[in-house]
């Protein structure tokens, strides 16, 4: 079986510093995937070429066996991948119901003159569109906030909103980057209950987070990136066992081990 | 809250069958020429204005093009006419045509540019226009202009005289008006608003800019040179002085006064900016102080415009609530 997103030998350098540096790894399609490693790893940057918001200098990427490398970012988000943003992305001066009814795959039917006439076909693809949203803002809880401009929700409201936002098109697999970084730490369970809930519903997740216990719950499988590739993967509980990562986290170089011994 | 809303919606159209209500009798109120030739100037730098407030106001493009498409339009119209025998109405709608083309040619190519890049590029088209009017001596005469535009005619018979000159004026500037409210309060509207916001997260959400904002440019464009192509009528003669910064001033002036983004925060700015240095008469030595006083006490006051304020006021109290 082929996986949902598979990515291969990626390289991407800004001026010479390679943050992403010939990483290969692959998601299974229905898996909830963790990506973990050290801050400055290239998690960000790797997930910013996958969706086409830098142009790596090298490697492929396919999504459900076709190449999306080179794509501009509303291709591939239209081809079925959407991501999340480490800094938390929303339209602030939109209302909750808006900032999901801009989203444009759900009105890939109609044309500019559907939307200017307002035509039947028009008026009955926003309905089926307005009630996917309702659903998804149900689903995050923000029902109570539907009409309130997204300006005044807290940042993890926002985070809530951004996640339903990139559910909204109905993709096949989803990229969050740390989505519960920030947020209050006795909501982070129900963040996992809606991922939990999404992946029920046959979405696929690859996830960034630097929160153990969140990902260690939520993940089948985790991804451990260093230096801009992957360094090893598997089981959560087991990747949070092997030395190879506790030594990643705690900056050593292979090789090096005894400064680690002088400095503990 | 709900009635309340279908309330200000009431009240909103009473107010434009009120001020239609007006304009549609104001020839019969006045017989001056002059007050007709004001609100012309006027209802045509609304449309201007209307047109740059699709552009920047809700693609979020500073564009100063719209200069130049007022004065391609004023230049299409008069030629038409005068050197090429063809009817006013033809020479707004080879207006309308060639700023169509000019602005898909031109917005190409510059509407990839970052924000700096494009506001330098538009302010470049538009001095390039006014040079090519002046040297381009043997289409547009070059600095003498084309002087001596008759009154259009509608059905072999000359629409002489202001009033029915207005008649006509005010018929484009409700059409106009019609078609970008209609466009700005649809999706696309919404969706110009979002790539204004945040471009990165608007293409996250399969949405490409590019397609939205060469046709809102365009469509601008095309409006704002219709609405300069009437114009030469009004002043019965076209030279490089169309091309004067104060028109692009004024069309600025519209929509900051009456709030980027809101489409009737800039009619009813639009409509201010006639009324206001008009009433001002009474003190003809004070008249452009007080004038000048009173934009930058509004721009103080209200940074973002009327329609800015007002969002502010209701932000605060729909905080307020939630507390
Ligand atoms: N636009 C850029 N220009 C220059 N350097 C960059 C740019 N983006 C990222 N980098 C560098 O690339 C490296 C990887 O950064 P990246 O943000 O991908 O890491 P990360 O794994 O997401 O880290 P974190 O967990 O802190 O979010 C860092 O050294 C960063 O400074
Ligand atoms: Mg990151």
């Amino acid at each position: 079986m082929i996986p949902l997103l598979e990515i291969s030998d990626l390289v991407k350098a800004f001026r010479g510093v390679r943050a992403v540096d010939g990483a290969s790894f692959a998601v299974q399609a229905g898996s909830i995937t963790g990506l973990i490693g050290p801050n400055g790893s290239g998690k960000s940057t790797a997930i910013d070429c996958i969706s086409g918001f830098q142009r790596a200098d090298a490697g492929r990427v396919h999504l459900d066996g076709t190449a999306i490398d080179g794509l501009p970012p509303q291709r591939i988000a239209r081809a079925g991948l959407t991501r999340t943003f480490q800094d938390v992305r929303v339209y602030d001066t939109y209302t909750v119901l808006e900032n999901l009814l801009v989203v444009a795959k759900p009105f890939a039917t109609t044309n500019w003159a559907d939307a200017f006439l307002r035509t039947q076909k028009f008026r009955e693809t926003h309905g089926q569109a307005e009630a996917r949203a309702l659903d998804l803002i149900d689903l995050v809880g923000l029902t109570r906030l539907t009409h309130a401009p997204a300006l005044i929700l807290s940042y993890g409201q926002k985070k809530l909103l951004a996640f339903a936002a990139a559910m909204m098109s109905n993709p096949s697999i989803v990229v969050l980057d740390e989505p519960v970084a920030g947020v209050n730490p006795t909501r982070v369970n129900e963040v996992a209950e809606i991922v939990r809930a999404a992946n029920r519903g046959g979405t696929t997740f690859l996830i960034i987070e630097h929160n153990v216990d969140f990902i260690t719950s939520l993940c089948d499988h985790v991804i451990v990136f260093d230096r801009g590739r992957k360094l090893t993967e598997g089981p959560p509980a087991e990747v949070h066992r092997d030395p190879l990562v506790l030594d990643a986290y705690l900056g050593v170089e292979p090789g090096h081990e005894p400064h680690l011994a002088r400095a503990g | 809250m709900k009635s309340g809303l279908s309330g200000v919606g009431a009240a909103k159209v009473a107010a434009v069958i009120l001020a239609l209500a007006i304009l549609a009798v104001l020839p019969l109120l006045t017989s001056s020429n002059y007050l007709l030739g004001v609100a012309v100037s006027g209802l045509l730098m609304t449309v201007a204005a209307a047109a740059l407030n699709l552009v920047y106001g809700f693609a979020g493009l500073l564009s100063f093009a719209q200069l130049g498409f007022w004065g391609v339009g004023a230049y299409c119209s008069a030629i038409t006419v005068m050197d090429a025998g063809g009817s006013f109405w033809a020479g707004v709608l080879v207006a309308a045509g060639v700023n169509g083309l000019l602005g898909l040619a031109f917005g190409y190519p510059i509407l990839r540019t970052r924000t700096h890049a494009f506001v330098v590029a538009t302010i470049t088209f538009a001095l390039l226009c006014n040079l090519v009017a002046r040297d381009w001596i043997s289409v547009t005469r070059g600095p003498l202009g084309i002087p001596g535009l008759p009154p259009p005619r509608l059905l072999g018979y000359e629409i002489e005289g202001s009033a029915r000159f207005f008649y006509i004026v005010l018929g484009y500037a409700v059409l106009a008006l019609c078609f970008l409210y209609v466009l700005e309060t649809s999706r696309i509207g919404l969706t110009l608003k979002a790539i204004k916001q945040n471009e990165t997260l608007a293409q996250s959400q399969g949405i490409s800019p590019l397609p939205y904002k060469l046709a809102v440019f365009t469509i601008a464009a095309v409006i704002t040179g219709m609405a300069g192509a009437v114009f030469a009528f009004h002043l019965r003669v076209v030279d490089p002085l169309i091309f004067d910064f104060y028109y692009m001033q004024t069309f600025l002036i519209i929509v900051i006064i009456g709030g980027t983004g809101s489409f009737w925060g800039v009619v009813l700015a639009g409509a201010a900016m006639v009324v206001l240095p008009e009433a001002l008469r009474f003190s003809n030595d004070l008249r452009m102080v007080i004038y000048g006083a009173i934009l930058v006490a509004a721009m103080l006051l209200m940074p973002r415009g009327v329609a800015g304020w007002i969002e502010d006021r209701r932000l605060a109290s729909l905080r307020a609530n939630l507390r």
